[in-house]
Parts: C-alpha cells; structure tokens; sequence
C-alpha cells in the first residue's frame, strides 16, 4: 500500500475502537439527559438517535482495523462487524419507524401490535449474526475468544437483570424497561473482550 | 499446558505471522497457544505437528 493511502488508513481508524464507543455513549446519554429535562422526547430525540447511531459506523471500522492490526480479523469476524453494524442501523431505523407512526397516526388494535413489534424485529437478525460467527469462524481460538466475551455479557445481565428485579420488586428502584437487555449485554460482551485483551498482555510478557 | 512451539518456529526463522499462515489460522491464535493462554484442539494439534513433522507429545508438553 503506498504510504499516503496507510498514513489516511491509519488516521480515520488508527483511534482506539474506545474512544468511538465513548464518543456514541456520550452522546446517547447527552439525548437521554436532555429527553430527562424535558428538551428533548419522542420522535423529536430521533434524529439525534439516528446522528448518535452513525458514529458506529467509524468505531466498526476502527474496531476492524484494531483487530487487523492485533492478526485476530478473520473473514467471519469481518462479516460480523458488519452485520453488527446493519443491526444497528436497522434497529434505529423500526424504533424511528415505530415511534413516528405511534405519535402521528395514534393507531390501535393489530397496527399498534405492529408498530410495539417493530423494534423488536431487527434482534432476529441480531441473534442470526450470532449463530452465524459460531458457525462461520473457522480460527478456534477467536470463536472461543468471542464466545467467552458474550457469556461475559450474558452473566452481567443475568446478574444486573435479577438484581434490579428484586429492587424493583421490593420498591427501592424505579422500573426499568427490558429491552435494556441488549445495551447491558453489550456492555459486558465489551468489558469481557476487555478481560480477555488484558489476560493476551500478560500472557505475552511472561 | 506447556508447548515448544515458539523454539520450534525459531529454529526456523519463522515470525507468529509466518506460522499462521501456514497453520491457516491468525496471527493472535498462534500467540495464545505459544503463551500457553489456549491449549489447541486435537485437530489443530494434529496440523501444527505435521507442520514440524514431529509427535503431539514431542511439541505439547504436560505441566
């Protein structure tokens, strides 16, 4: 590759995958502080949603280029990354769809089945891009890497999601939504392939 | 489990990355295995000890 085109590569991607994943956190806890105040709610917190979502588009890349540069991209983590990120934007899309109809058509009976389901709809796809990597990954060693990863996210909202039951239940905390389910499970699927970074670096120094 | 497996790829001048590809596996598999993080599966045992055309036992050592 000639060395303008690695220096440009290097550049829009060469930062950290974190500090991506920050700048989307800040900004979607910056919508959900403001929706709190009152300045923001509904469809009208959409198009910041949907602008929050696009930088998931430069973290997928950095996150490639970062497992790129670590030797751990294989074709199937590529293609993971990638239908990771139409989940995404797919997800935005039907919560937009959803809530737009809801506030201006006011629907009722099967439509307002629909539209509630809506949302829903792209975790299909979601769990499809899951059972796909597992099959599709022909290096063992990152399938168990990624499979560690996600039983890391699955023990965090077993854990957090029965905690806060029985808060809830006994009426210390107030109600919370589950479909928080996904954004938990992702935080631990992120903190484990964290863990398992750390335990690579220390391996490697002994 | 212990392994010789990073004498062996020095002996022949062989970088993770070389390995790797001949094993057709990624770079960060093979230093997993070499740090002894990950203990290969039966299968890929078998490829890395036909690569070095030595014996299982004469690459994976028991702790």
């Amino acid at each position: 590759m000639p060395q303008t085109a690695a220096k440009i590569e290097t550049d829009f991607a060469g930062r950290q995958p974190a500090v991506w994943a920050i700048a989307f956190a800040a900004a979607m806890a910056a919508i959900a502080y403001c929706e709190h105040r009152g300045l923001l709610g509904g469809w009208r917190s959409l198009p910041f949603v949907a602008a929050a979502t696009l930088l998931l588009v430069p973290l997928t890349k950095a996150a490639n280029n970062r497992q790129a540069a670590a030797g751990a991209l294989s074709s199937a983590t590529r293609r993971y990354n990638r239908r990771m990120l139409i989940w995404s934007l797919g997800y935005v899309l039907c919560l937009g769809i959803a809530m737009t109809v809801r506030n201006y058509l006011h629907p009722q009976g099967a439509l307002l089945w629909g539209i509630a389901f809506l949302p829903s709809a792209p975790m299909i796809f979601f769990v499809w891009t899951l059972a796909r990597y597992v099959v599709e990954e022909e290096d063992e060693y990152l399938r168990y890497r990624q499979t560690s990863a996600a039983l890391i996210g699955l023990a965090l909202v077993l854990l957090a999601g029965t905690l806060w039951g029985f808060l809830e239940t006994f009426g210390v905390v107030p109600h919370v939504p589950a479909w928080w389910v996904v954004p938990v499970w992702a935080i631990g699927l992120g903190l484990g392939q964290m863990i398992m970074a750390s335990a690579e670096r220390r391996a490697g120094r002994t | 489990m212990k392994n010789r497996l990073k004498v062996l790829r020095a002996e022949r001048d062989w970088s993770q990355q070389d390995l790797a590809e001949r094993l057709e596996v990624s770079r960060q598999s093979v230093n997993a295995i070499e740090t002894g993080k990950y203990d290969p599966s039966l299968p890929l045992a078998f490829r890395i000890a036909d690569l070095f055309d030595m014996r299982i036992e004469e690459i994976f050592l028991r702790d």
